[in-house]
């Protein structure tokens, strides 16, 4: 149990100094490491769920109110779900802190010489390099979580034409998360 | 602080699946009017600047920026403890309904459509982030070493299977490389951001 709660700390620790373009970035860490992948490089797998519990954990938390992120919250959840409700919960508490306060420590201290570097040209060049670095990462992200996801022919339909929505109106994600969740219910059990 | 407080739990509760620092800016600088322009334009850039999620950022340098440190923890406090016991709820409910037929595929739509969003941040990051052909080339090579390479042939050399790289250290060899690429210039301009196509 200690070591799961500890486990569960230093990933997200790690993780929150490295999500450069918002929590979504290091999906594919978390995914790596909560989930059993890869048997012949067993140090970071904890095998705390299988593929379809960390989609669908993270479809939960992208539907549920919060940050975009709050799928680490989850993860804590699940990884000391075995040890009973309170230390699920005590998991789930460790997940969250781990991932936001480091971060919010960073965003802190940094807001107080940030306005020092206001005319400096590096401040440019590092937005500008971290720009394409965070697009890699997100990319990267999305192709796993629909890589493990979808698997059939109208999951991708739907998938697909949520992207065109996304980016051709303004329809609240949410709102099309209820109505593609009630179709498949209905259409595809 | 206590509307502090109220205004970020109202925000946690309201916010869903990202993006929606314009939101945050109309809340607090055009309605509030607790802060200006001037002073939540610079945080906004810091914030994306560094790592975390966007939101969380926000509401730490809002929260110092009116209240001191505890008004950082306030405001961070208030912002996830609702999303924090709905999320919790929520999860409990997905383990100990099970993975049956009907959360199956309830779930499936769901997934569908978080993969769109996720899909379309793609799109919106990767337009500002192009500026040149060099911009492709990190979002593949950062691409490349999360996702890991399948072994192939080039030149007669074997080039041998690349495992996963944890993300943290993909930044550690793409960053150095990003930032001396996009380091200023002084012959075409005061920064890079006038270089490269547009």
């Amino acid at each position: 149990m200690n070591t799961t709660l500890l486990q569960v700390a230093i990933l997200f620790a790690t993780l929150s100094l490295s999500a450069f373009g918002g929590g979504k970035v290091v999906l594919p860490t978390m995914h790596h490491d909560a989930v059993q992948v890869r048997p012949d490089y067993p140090a970071n797998n904890h095998q705390w769920m299988d593929d379809e519990d960390f989609v669908n954990l993270f479809s939960i938390s992208m539907a549920a109110p919060g940050p975009s992120m709050m799928v680490v919250t989850l993860v804590g959840l699940k990884a000391c779900f075995p040890y009973g409700t309170a230390i699920a919960l005590l998991g789930a508490l460790v997940a969250t802190l781990a991932m936001f306060v480091p971060s919010s420590f960073l965003v802190y201290f940094a807001g107080n010489w940030w306005d020092h570097w206001k005319d400096s040209p590096w401040r440019h060049s590092v937005m500008d390099a971290i720009m394409p670095i965070s697009t890699g990462l997100i990319l990267a992200a999305t192709w796993i979580i629909s890589k493990t996801s979808i698997h059939t022919i109208p999951t991708a339909i739907m998938g697909v034409i949520a992207l065109c929505l996304m980016l051709f109106t303004k329809i609240n994600p949410v709102l099309m998360m209820a109505v593609a969740g009630v179709i498949s219910w209905a259409f595809l059990r | 602080m206590l509307q502090l407080a109220g205004l970020f739990a109202f925000i946690g509760l309201t916010s869903f699946g990202g993006g929606i620092t314009a939101y945050i800016r109309r809340l607090v600088v055009t309605q509030k009017r607790w802060l200006t322009d001037e002073e939540f334009l610079p945080g906004l850039g810091l914030v994306q600047l560094l790592p975390g999620a966007n939101v969380v950022g926000l509401s730490v340098y809002i929260g110092n920026h009116l209240k001191g440190p505890l008004g950082s923890v306030v405001a961070l406090g208030s912002l996830l403890i609702c999303p924090f016991i709905s999320t919790c709820a929520l999860g409990f409910l997905y383990f100990h309904a099970g993975k049956t037929a009907d959360t199956r595929a309830l779930l499936a739509g769901i997934t569908a459509v978080a993969c769109g969003l996720m899909a379309s941040m793609v799109f919106e990051a990767g337009e500002k982030a192009i500026k040149g052909a060099m911009d492709i080339f990190l979002i593949i090579l950062t691409f490349a070493l999360v996702r890991g390479t399948p072994s192939f042939e080039l030149f007669d050399h074997r080039i041998p299977t690349l495992p996963h790289l944890s993300v943290p250290i993909v930044i550690l060899i793409v960053a150095p490389l990003a930032i001396w690429w996009h380091r200023p210039r002084p012959s075409k301009g005061l920064s890079s951001t006038d270089s490269g196509a547009s």
